[in-house]
């Protein structure tokens, strides 16, 4: 038995749309649209959770959709729907050109030249859903991993683990020639527990992610996650809660990266140039941070959970420098963004799915290795946090930032001292980039998931350890 | 009346059409059909879908316009070993809904024997009357004239107010439906609109503070455009004089937001599916007992007037009424869905979704004195100069990252919030802070409350007095 039923062939995603999608991109054009887009997918999606000793959730999903979108000026209109129909894209496409006050016509003459031949990035990933797991050994490598934390792991009052396979195919068609395809495959997978002893509790999770890895969950080191969910668990169990002040920080490595993705990363999306929300508006060739950060933004790494072969505008991905030792560089930009704001678009053209009008997104985001040892960098500090996982975070309107450390200790007198909990960093990106005076040279990606305006996307956020000279840390 | 409940008896067609609307009698009869073909004997379907449009506004000029026409279906398929498989779909075509009953069909083969649900018994129970009004969609240019006034409005309301980066006026039509093999038929239909106004502002010399305001109505012509406009004004200008606060333990008024997004965060507590699953700070004997101040009453009512586009009916046709929660301060209900609530031998609440393992959530909150309580200190008023002595009150106003700072199965909170220190009857907005603490903590630290419960997009509630919170100043 396959993961689930395979994706219905309702609607073939490939250069026999050609001139069905010329017809539609034609009408747009001779409406008066400056230029018109089509985004069509299909999705398959799996989801599998297994709890103790059973698996408790197979969750199966697939789906089809377009959106439509026209723009007149810096004037835009977007138009999402389920119906592929040839009827259902025209009403789609109609709307949207009525946003922009402008009508379907007769008029045969258009302006719009034809699309070019299909660039297909996705030909040679037609095996990739064949060669998943299927879902037998999916299960079985879940209930796997949930024995192995029982083996492992002490006080566990729940044990988790969940599997994530989402297919996508992508065709997009727009009126100045582009005209690609491409084949997404992102898996992700993790563990959980929930430590109870008495009053004292913990809760530690780990995901992992790719992209294009058929054989991600067949590869998994299960023994490995679980001995490190297991060791936090049973070390944050006991935690004291951390107090509360301003103080340096040391962030781990992999996950810590997210301190750069919220606190800087939002803030070079031409997404937030047009809002106005940016410190940063102004400061292309100024310093922004610490001379020794230089910070990447990049679609390309092998299998990381934020590559792609295309954006979601048809555009093939960049190696982005964002910050160049302390120094701003580039924003990243989408179609939009350059129309609105000038910033060359740089692949960034991300949306979760066709219900989005694409916006400029991170992908796999990092602050490069530095020349320092981690240890180095906690002996440096008298007294701080050594944060060595982190939660989630986000950024607010005004630039202020904020994510919480799952697991954390106290530094004191250069070392690491006993583990602490409740910590929650808070700060502002123009005050907090100035203050990363160290970074060492064990740079690492993680997988995480991104929410902001085109929906929820798949990214790596990363770094190598990074020293804080100060910032605040919310506790009690 | 928007909501209906019927009997089993439809005719034939072949499918339904997703810009038209769900057509229940025929999606019943092309399950039907399917489900014979694949011998399959029990199944129920949830289908939803819209029509949405939505604009929004950046300095007079239209930022993006957005329209989206959507379907979802989501089959469940009892095997004959009586096991539960689920599939979900946006193509509602008659191919799409085979290929979503087949994998449902061999999902179940994973189905949790230990835990499967069944029909609600109350899936063909009478369901509530609603006030519920199908009020007309109107052309996308005429919101946007409705967006872009309003946002002209709010910019000159102070000079210190440039932009309003984050803004929307949206309106949605809406069907959803619940049909299972034993005859059960739930279908309602809704209108409703929303506006939202998030002003930056910023003045020589100063971060930028910002602050907004959210409106509900059934449709765009009822909404309350000068007053979110005013109140996003006036929230907006309050947080421009702001100061450090210095880090220690301060008594904490609670706006009814603010109060609600917290009790939000950490439902769990009240959440029976939690309870089963390990996860809730309650165990599977705590109802009755003592989980809050003697004088705390704590309701879900989905059916509040309040609480625009209430559902009808939850995800498995079990009929939405109002469950007292805390009463007294003692636990006395959890939320259950139809599996959770046979495993507590009581009846399902109204607060399923749809799956192989069932999500229970809630609702609508509504939070108060217990009548016949005492009501905890009387007169609470933060702007009264008496009340806001020595090192003062804070007043949170809003929480953020709620996602990455709460750990409800801990019961722990670090939270970012905007707010004022209030010394003397004099409010000054914090500069930037966060609360920490713990739920339990919270609830039996309540002194009282202030003022009228208010109306909330998550709520009714009114301002809530918390004693010796911890706050974090970035001073």
């Amino acid at each position: 038995m396959v993961v689930s039923a395979p994706p219905p062939r309702l609607l073939h995603l490939d250069g026999s749309l050609k001139p069905r999608l010329e017809a539609l991109l034609a009408a747009g054009h001779a409406a008066g649209a400056d230029l018109v887009e089509v985004f069509l997918e299909r999705t398959d999606h799996i989801g599998v959770l297994a709890e103790q000793d059973g698996i408790t959730s197979v969750s199966p999903a697939f789906g089809t959709g377009a959106g439509l979108r026209v723009f007149r000026g810096l004037r835009d209109g977007f138009v999402s729907t389920n119906d592929l129909s040839e009827a259902g894209l025209m009403a789609a496409l109609e709307q949207a050109l009525g946003m922009l006050g402008l009508e379907l016509t007769a008029t045969a003459a258009s302006g719009f030249d034809g699309l070019p031949a299909l660039r297909d990035h996705g030909s040679s990933k037609a095996d990739w859903l064949e060669h998943c797991p299927e879902l037998v050994e999916a299960t079985g490598r879940l209930l796997e991993g949930t024995r192995r934390l029982e083996q492992l792991g002490r006080h566990l009052q729940v044990r988790r683990g969940s599997y994530a396979r989402d297919w996508q195919e992508v065709l997009v068609a727009a009126s100045d020639g582009t005209f690609a395809r491409d084949v997404r495959l992102h898996q992700s997978l993790g563990l959980s527990v929930l430590a109870a002893d008495g009053e004292h509790r913990s809760s530690i999770g780990r995901r992992y992610g790719s992209s294009g890895r058929p054989d991600q969950l067949r590869q998994w080191d299960v023994d490995a996650s679980a001995r490190e969910v297991c060791e936090s668990a049973g070390t944050m169990l006991y935690a004291d809660y951390v107090e509360a002040g301003q103080m340096p920080a040391v962030l781990a490595n992999r996950f810590g990266g997210v301190i750069f993705h919220e606190a800087c990363g939002h803030l070079l999306e031409t997404t937030q140039l047009e809002r106005g929300t940016t410190p940063f508006a102004d400061k292309v060739g100024e310093p922004i941070a610490h001379p020794a950060v230089t910070a990447i933004d990049e679609g390309l790494s092998d299998g990381a959970f934020g590559s792609l072969s295309m954006d979601d505008e048809g555009m093939e991905p960049q190696r982005t420098v964002l910050i160049e030792n302390g120094v701003l560089r580039r924003f990243l930009s989408d179609r939009a963004g350059e129309l609105r704001t000038g910033h060359a678009r740089t692949g960034s053209g991300r949306r979760q799915s066709h219900n989005f009008a694409a916006a400029s997104r991170m992908r796999n985001t990092f602050i490069a290795a530095g020349p320092h040892s981690p240890e180095e960098l906690i002996a440096s500090v008298d007294k701080g946090l050594y944060c060595k996982s982190m939660g989630g975070g986000s950024v607010g309107p005004t630039g202020q930032f904020n994510f919480s450390v799952e697991e954390g200790y106290l530094i004191e007198n250069g070392q690491l001292s006993k583990p602490v909990k409740g910590a929650t960093l808070i700060g502002e990106a123009k005050e907090v980039m100035p203050r990363i005076s160290m970074c060492a040279n064990d740079l690492e990606l993680a997988a995480g998931f991104c929410g902001s305006v085109s929906g929820s996307i798949n990214v790596t956020v990363g770094q190598p350890h990074i020293k804080v000279d100060a910032i605040t840390v919310g506790g009690r | 009346m928007t909501a209906t409940t019927a009997s089993a008896n439809t005719p034939t067609t072949t499918g339904t059409t997703p810009a038209a609307g769900l057509e229940a009698p025929a999606l019943r009869d092309a399950l039907e059909q399917l489900a014979r073909r694949h011998g399959i004997g029990q199944w129920d379907l949830g289908a939803s879908c819209s029509t949405d449009t939505s604009v929004q506004v950046d300095r007079g000029e239209p930022k993006q316009m957005k329209g989206a026409q959507r379907s979802a279906v989501t089959v469940r398929v009892w095997n004959d070993a009586g096991l539960v498989g689920v599939t979900s779909t946006s193509d509602l075509s008659p191919a799409g809904l085979e290929t979503a009953l087949v994998g449902a069909h061999a999902a179940s083969a994973f189905g949790n024997a230990d835990d499967t649900p069944a029909f609600s018994p109350l899936s063909t129970a009478p369901l509530p009357e609603l006030e519920q009004p199908l009020r007309p969609s109107r052309p996308i240019l005429q919101l946007l004239d409705t967006l872009q006034d309003a946002e002209r409005e709010l910019l000159e309301r102070h000079g210190a107010i440039g932009t309003v980066p984050y803004n929307g006026l949206a309106q949605r039509r809406s069907e959803r439906l619940y049909l299972n093999s034993a005859g059960a038929c739930r279908h309602q239909r809704l209108s409703t609109a929303s506006l939202y106004l998030f002003a930056r502002a910023e003045e020589t010399g100063r971060k930028p503070r910002s602050a907004g305001a959210v409106r509900l109505a059934y449709g765009v012509d009822e909404l309350d455009v000068a007053g979110c406009i005013a109140e996003a004004a006036e929230r907006t200008i309050s947080h421009l004089d702001y100061g450090p606060i210095d880090t220690g333990r301060y008594t904490c008024v609670f706006t009814p937001e603010a109060f609600l997004d917290l009790i939000g965060a950490f439902s769990s507590l009240f959440n029976a599916r939690a309870v089963l699953d390990g996860v809730s700070l309650s165990g599977r004997n705590a109802i009755g007992q003592p989980l809050a101040v003697p004088f705390l009453s704590l309701h879900d009512n989905g059916l509040h007037p309040g609480n625009i586009g209430a559902p009808a009916f939850d995800g498995e046709g079990t009929p939405t009424h109002r469950l007292s929660l805390v009463e007294g301060g003692v636990l006395r209900h959890f939320l259950h869905s139809e599996a959770t609530a046979r495993a507590f031998g009581v009846e399902p609440t109204g607060h399923a979704g749809m799956g192989a393992k069932v999500s229970v959530s809630p609702e609508w909150f509504e939070v108060g004195p217990t009548p016949g309580s005492d009501g905890g200190q009387q007169g609470l008023d933060h702007r009264s100069p008496g009340q806001s002595d020595g090192a003062g009150l804070v007043v949170i106003d809003s929480l953020s990252a709620l996602h990455a700072g709460v750990k409800a199965s801990q019961g722990s909170f670090s939270l970012p919030f905007d707010g004022w220190l209030v010394r003397g009857g004099e409010a000054r907005s914090i500069e930037a802070a966060t609360v920490a603490g713990d739920i339990r903590q919270v609830l039996n630290a309540i002194i009282g409350f202030e003022g009228e419960a208010e109306i909330t997009p998550d709520g009714l509630c009114p301002h809530v007095w918390v004693e010796e919170l911890s706050i974090t100043g970035d001073a």
